[in-house]
């Protein structure tokens, strides 16, 4: 579904490359050097079975491989294992073969064994992040020095996507033995690089790690990840050639950097979405049984309709990001390789005269009051103020409220909250991007949405088997979902990655990771 | 004035005990569960208990605050719940970034300050004031985040003179440590040589006209003399406060300047422990700063008693 572009010219001041897609940059490199990347924040625990952030999953790809990848046109492809896992009839049984002659960082040997190791410690360990996604696996079992048999509760077709994020990702038994928890500050996996160090706040260093199997096609000696959070220092630092790549990008520094020959971009499509999240159910916090919130919005789907009428997302995506980003109106995005959503061009427009109409069906006194938790981010309070005026327009009265993150977390979990701006980096299965949301026992269902029909989608979806099927599915889903107006889907990021000019062989796919393993500095 | 300094200690260490649990008690308060911004994205209730369970988050406040003053006590700070490094290394590591920070950008505003101050008190009414005066009025007002940027631009990319960012220690490479730390020491000192030139300047104009200058000018002292041996010398007493008050302010609040350059040190240390609610690195973070500052504030003590015996006296009465 994604397209390759591959070339070395630099993409200045040319606002249809921006809005292209070219994740690579195919010249030959020489060995040697260093590569410092940008990330827009510190990663948290380097622990497969720990870590949260996506920035994370980037120093990851640097140096812990996974069962199963994913490629430029967005495919689960076979990483560590030989093939794509084989699923029983019943979809209980799947099995599949890891490659021999793997090594470690550390040295010693990946096998059978410690796959099954790694994956139960990925569904068992106390605080692991991976436990949700994996509780469907019943067992684990080496049924040969190379071959794994897992054993499901249930049939549980994202498995095989869940395989290819960092649930997938194999440690090295006598690495966690010898260190345990703190694995962390000593990860040990099969990758193009190994961990060297860390320094808090500061950077990860990785370097070429002779052991990996495919070491000759690496060209870096060193690879250096350093947390740059603010855009304008990446950019200023990436034009001093103080760093070479700038992970993250956000469009206005995109646009600053197109002006600089020195530089060029990268950018893919992303799986994940950025929206409103409506409080319609959540009176106990999150994972207890919704009640009846008392709010014109929460009270009467109509009125939440007419919100989301009054809402021009082409609008936002022009006047906030400089039309970089995509309107987006479902979970799935439409480059998804397994079930594409709603692409942005069939995304509703804004249609003042109807959401009037609806509040006046509904019969609410306008104007009808809307508080609107927002990030602290610019981003956020450009689009709150272009919310808020165009939301006026239709009888609304809305109230921004910029609130700190670990805050907004907090009270839009405890349903504190009428609406909030609520993000998904996403994930490669439609289930990712979904259940955890949607389901009325959902992990992250802060909205206290609870629909029948949508729970029991959400089951179809992740046993149905048959691609076309499950597409079908979702798109159901996605229907369902946009009826019950409870999450507002807005926009779709894009991943922008700008780097020198002498870099090339940088990977940026839809999963939004920076790949550096064919990296190096142009010949 | 050995009585003094004992007495000096002693209370430091009492107001260390009370600033500990001011700290332990803030960061409590300060809203958003720890538990949530560690789990991030994919929050599940049973990972949320287990992130509570092994951080002790589930504990009562008096019990969480005796473990941590007992680990402190023995020189263990704790795990950062974020990165799972241990507290005392992350510290260890952003100490020398941030004193070398202050440590330089003090210099810078010692030497320009004192300097345009006195320059600007002995050359009342002329163009070097108004020139001294017009700088630390744009060292005052210009906001450090923007003269970090045009630094930046200026001498890191269009004269690419100094680094944009990074630390290397001076031990590793001291050109490469001082190319990278000399523009955000000016951003840093810029403010505090402002201040300084200010209060050396008023202080100066003060002792320049006391009698005691009158005097050594009838004596027949030459004019460095009395400046620098008699108004200067006086005048330092203002000059010392401030810049000690100012110290604890450099340490603590170096918080742009290490964003800007993107040092690692204590002021981003603190920043990245705020917005996940990393409460173990923020505790030792907040506790080293005030240890600092109060050990800070110790020495300028210490060094009035220096300069003018008479607050000695004072002190010991």
């Amino acid at each position: 579904m994604l397209s390759t572009t591959a070339g070395c010219g630099s993409l200045q001041s040319s606002a249809t490359e921006v809005g292209g897609e070219r994740m690579t940059d195919d010249r030959p490199v020489r060995d040697g050097g260093t590569l410092t990347v940008a990330l827009n924040a510190d990663p948290d625990k380097l622990d497969p079975s720990l870590a949260q952030t996506l920035v994370g999953r980037t120093v990851f790809a640097g140096m812990c491989e996974k069962l199963y990848d994913v490629d430029e046109a967005g495919k689960v492809v076979p990483q560590l294992a030989t093939a794509l896992p084989k699923t029983s009839a019943d979809g209980r049984t799947v099995t599949f073969s890891v490659r021999k002659g793997l090594k470690f960082s550390d040295g010693t040997s990946l096998d059978a064994a410690a796959v099954v190791t790694s994956l139960l410690r990925h569904r068992d360990l106390p605080g692991s992040a991976r436990a949700t996604e994996l509780t469907p696996l019943k067992s684990a079992e080496a049924t040969g020095a190379y071959a794994v048999k897992l054993t499901l509760k249930q049939a549980y077709v994202p498995l095989t996507a869940v395989l290819a994020d960092r649930s997938g990702m194999v440690m090295s038994p006598a690495a966690l033995k010898k260190y345990g928890k703190n694995f962390t500050n000593h990860p040990s996996c099969v990758g193009p690089f190994k961990f060297v160090e860390r320094v808090g706040g500061d950077r990860i260093v990785l370097a070429k790690d002779p052991n990996y199997y495919d070491a000759r096609d690496v060209h870096l000696d060193k690879v250096i990840y350093k947390p740059i959070p603010d855009g304008s220092v990446r950019l200023a630092n990436l034009r001093s050639g103080d760093i070479q790549v700038g992970d993250q990008m956000v469009p206005v520094d995109v646009k600053s950097a197109l002006t600089d020959n020195k530089l060029q971009l990268f950018n893919s499509p992303s799986l994940g979405y950025q929206g409103i999240g409506i409080n319609v159910g959540n009176v106990k916090g999150l994972g207890q049984a919704p009640g009846h919130v008392d709010s014109p919005l929460a009270n009467d789907v109509r009125v939440r309709e007419a919100f989301e009428l009054s809402i021009d997302r082409a609008l936002i995506n022009k006047v906030v990001f400089q039309g970089m980003y995509e309107p987006a109106c479902g979970p799935i995005s439409p480059e998804s390789a397994l079930a594409p959503g709603v692409k942005a061009s069939q995304c509703p427009g804004r249609d003042v005269a109807k959401a009037k109409r609806l509040l006046k069906q509904a019969g609410v006194k306008t104007p009808v009051h809307v508080e609107l938790k927002t990030s602290t981010t610019p981003e956020w309070s450009r689009i709150g103020q272009v919310i808020q005026a165009m939301a006026k327009d239709a009888g609304f009265a809305v109230t921004l409220r910029p609130t700190e993150y670990a805050t907004m977390l907090e009270e839009t979990d405890d349903g504190h909250y009428q609406a909030f701006n609520s993000g998904w980096s996403g994930r490669l299965d439609p289930d990712g991007n979904i259940a955890s949301f949607l389901q009325t026992k959902g992990a992250m269902n802060a909205y206290g949405l609870s629909d029948d029909k949508i729970d029991a989608l959400i089951e179809r979806g992740r046993a149905e088997a048959d691609p076309a099927e499950r597409a079908k599915i979702y798109g159901e889903l996605t229907r369902r979902a946009n009826d019950a107006h409870a999450l507002i889907y807005l926009y779709r990021q894009k991943n922008y990655v700008v780097a020198g000019q002498d870099v090339a062989g940088v990977r940026v796919y839809g999963d939004g990771l920076i790949r550096v393993k064919n990296a190096g500095y142009a010949k | 004035m050995a009585k003094y300094v004992l007495t000096r200690v002693r209370q430091s260490v009492i107001t260390l005990i009370l600033v500990s649990i001011v700290v332990f008690a803030g960061i409590r308060a300060l809203p958003g569960d720890p538990a949530l911004a560690l789990a991030g994205e994919e929050r599940s209730p049973a990972a949320l208990a287990a992130i509570r369970a092994e951080y002790g988050l589930d504990d009562n406040i008096v019990i969480q605050y005796g473990r941590f003053i007992g680990h402190a006590l023995q020189g263990d700070l704790g795990t950062s719940s974020r990165t799972g490094l241990p507290v005392a290394d992350a510290i260890g590591q952003a100490l020398p970034v941030t004193l070398e920070l202050a440590a330089l950008s003090l210099l810078l505003a010692i030497v320009l300050g004192i300097g345009a101050g006195v320059v600007a008190a002995v050359r009342r009414g002329r163009p070097a004031e108004w020139i001294a005066n017009g700088l630390a009025l744009l060292g005052l007002s210009v906001p450090t985040f923007w003269l970090g940027i045009v630094l930046v631009l200026a001498f890191a990319i269009v004269v690419p003179v100094f680094a944009a960012s990074g630390f290397v220690p001076f031990g590793t490479d001291p050109i490469d440590n001082l190319r990278r730390m000399v523009l955000p020491a000016i951003v840093l000192g810029s403010g505090l040589a402002a201040v300084v030139m200010r209060q050396t300047r008023a202080a100066m104009l003060d002792s320049l006209s006391a009698d005691y200058v009158r005097t050594a000018r009838a004596k027949g002292l030459s004019r460095r003399e009395v400046v620098g041996g008699h108004a200067l010398r006086n005048s330092l007493v203002t000059v010392v406060t401030v810049l000690g008050l100012q110290l604890g302010h450099l340490i603590s609040g170096a918080v742009v300047t290490e964003q800007i350059f993107v040092l690692p040190g204590f002021g981003k240390l603190t920043i990245d422990a705020v917005f996940t609610r990393d409460y173990a690195t923020l505790q030792g973070v907040v506790l080293c700063t005030s240890a600092a500052y109060i050990f800070i504030n110790l020495l300028v003590d210490v060094a009035y008693s220096v300069i003018d015996p008479r607050i000695r006296l004072g002190g010991a009465r």
